[in-house]
């Protein structure tokens, strides 16, 4: 099943088996001149899985773009440093709940559409609102990430290729916000040679944060591979798909990138 | 500075507010006096540095790595307290939701935030609002991500009077007392408020 032509069959609603003849009229009347590339609505009995199908990591060739979000939702959250961003995904996905909005809207004010029908879009607009919450959750777990590191991002031009432009802006407003609290807060009285913000002292830590990445982290492989190095110097020489294991997210990095395997 | 006191006593009680705040979870008034003080302090210091003769640059005298060492100890802890209350501030800035005049006008949350920090919250919301609005035709970013959603509708309970509200059934006036039956995508923010309960 092509990505592509599910995405363009925006019309999960209109799979209904039933009441053929208000579907029809209702078609007529609303989804057609709604959006002119939604497909014949009755050959597209795939499109509900769009959204309502269970993952299934089974079939990964076969990985709808929810699933796909859903593991890059996942894997952020696991991640200690920020991943690259799914920024063709998200936009594909937030797409596609904007036009699957407007279906609903129009086909909730059509006066034809079934008391059945009222239920097939109730389930809809829930799957959407459950969609939403995961992009969110995802956004937002960048943010943090994001503001956490804000600093160090603008300091670092290859951490700045794995975040979009709006995030780029966020960080950099957000390092400068922190740097002028702290500076009204604190550095401006005192000493002069006291007030800047990236002193190395010896003996203690450097002021920028920055991700760690020996951080261990769960990794569940999807695909055979390896051989994995560890910094110790040791490494593993295969994973089989569904084989879990710990290791320092440095060196599951690179998996992670290729997508050979998923942080659980 | 006093006689009975040791370098570094102002900053471990600074670094202690911080710490019985994220124990207990509450955010403590900011504490001018303190930090005023531990600011004096550094300037001291710096004058005590200053006097202190180096004869020989390759080998500080002693005097010299303790006073300094001091100074980033100190600074360290003014920072990492203001820090850790901007940490808390931005807590507290999402779990409302985003909504910053809420925040704001808590008589009891204002009267505990330093004025740089108002300043701070504002900026941020400024800036936060230009993130959202990169999304703003499909969702609202600020919404809770605590629980998936589950239901459509919710049945809520007014608690406080909140006004006219444009929901999917048009504008209803909640009133204190009232129940609805309301989509949640629409009146979320009203429950993270606290203007709305929820009924179970």
């Amino acid at each position: 099943m092509s990505w592509d032509a599910q995405y363009r069959a925006g019309t999960l609603l209109s799979n209904a088996n039933s009441a053929p003849k208000a579907r029809s009229r209702r078609n007529a009347a609303t989804l057609d001149d709604s959006d002119d590339e939604r497909p014949n609505p009755r050959t597209n009995d795939s499109d509900r899985d769009v959204v309502m199908a269970p993952p299934s990591f089974e079939l990964e060739d076969e990985e709808t773009p929810l699933q796909k979000l859903m593991r890059h939702w996942m894997n952020e959250r696991h991640a200690p440093d920020i991943l690259p961003a799914q920024d063709e995904l998200l936009a594909s996905l937030l797409d596609h709940i904007r036009r699957q909005s407007e279906a609903v809207q129009l086909l909730r004010g059509e006066p034809s559409t079934s008391e059945e029908d009222h239920i097939r879009i109730m389930l809809v607009q829930t799957e959407v609102e459950r969609v939403k919450f995961i992009v969110r959750s995802y956004v937002r777990t960048r943010l943090f990430k994001i503001e956490k590191f804000a600093r160090f991002i603008m300091s670092n031009p290859e951490i700045q290729t794995r975040i979009t432009t709006a995030e780029r802006a966020h960080a950099s407003r957000h390092a400068n916000l922190t740097d002028k609290h702290f500076h009204f807060s604190v550095l401006q009285s005192l000493p002069e040679t006291q007030s800047h913000l990236d002193d190395t002292p010896i003996f203690m830590p450097p002021m920028v944060t920055q991700p760690d990445e020996s951080v261990p982290v769960f990794v569940h492989a999807l695909r055979e591979c390896g051989p994995i190095h560890f910094p110790d110097g040791s490494s593993l020489n295969k994973m089989t798909p569904g084989y879990i294991s710990l290791m320092p997210f440095a060196s599951a990095k690179a998996l992670l990138n290729r997508g050979d395997v998923e942080l659980v | 500075m006093s006689e009975t006191r040791q370098f570094g006593d102002l900053a471990t009680q600074l670094i202690m507010e911080s710490r019985r705040s994220t124990m207990s979870d509450t955010l403590l008034k900011y504490n001018d006096s303190l930090v005023r003080s531990l600011i004096r302090e550094q300037r001291d210091l710096e004058k005590a540095a200053e006097t202190v003769e180096i004869p020989d640059l390759e080998n500080p005298p002693p005097a010299l790595l303790i006073i300094q060492t001091a100074i980033s100890r100190n600074k360290r802890c003014l920072l990492a307290y203001h820090s850790h209350r901007v940490d808390r501030l931005r807590d507290m800035y999402w779990t409302v939701g985003g909504a910053l005049p809420h925040l704001l006008s808590n008589q009891d949350i204002r009267s505990k935030l330093s004025p740089y920090e108002v300043d701070y919250l504002r900026q941020y919301n400024s800036s936060v609002m230009e993130f959202r609005s990169e999304f703003s035709h499909e969702l609202d970013i600020t919404a809770s991500i605590v629980n998936p959603p589950k239901d459509l509708h919710v049945l809520v309970h007014v608690v406080r009077d909140c006004g006219v509200i444009q929901t999917e059934l048009g504008s209803i006036d909640f009133q204190k007392g009232q129940r609805f039956m309301v989509r949640r995508a629409d009146i979320e923010h009203l429950i993270v408020q606290g203007y709305l309960e929820e009924v179970s």
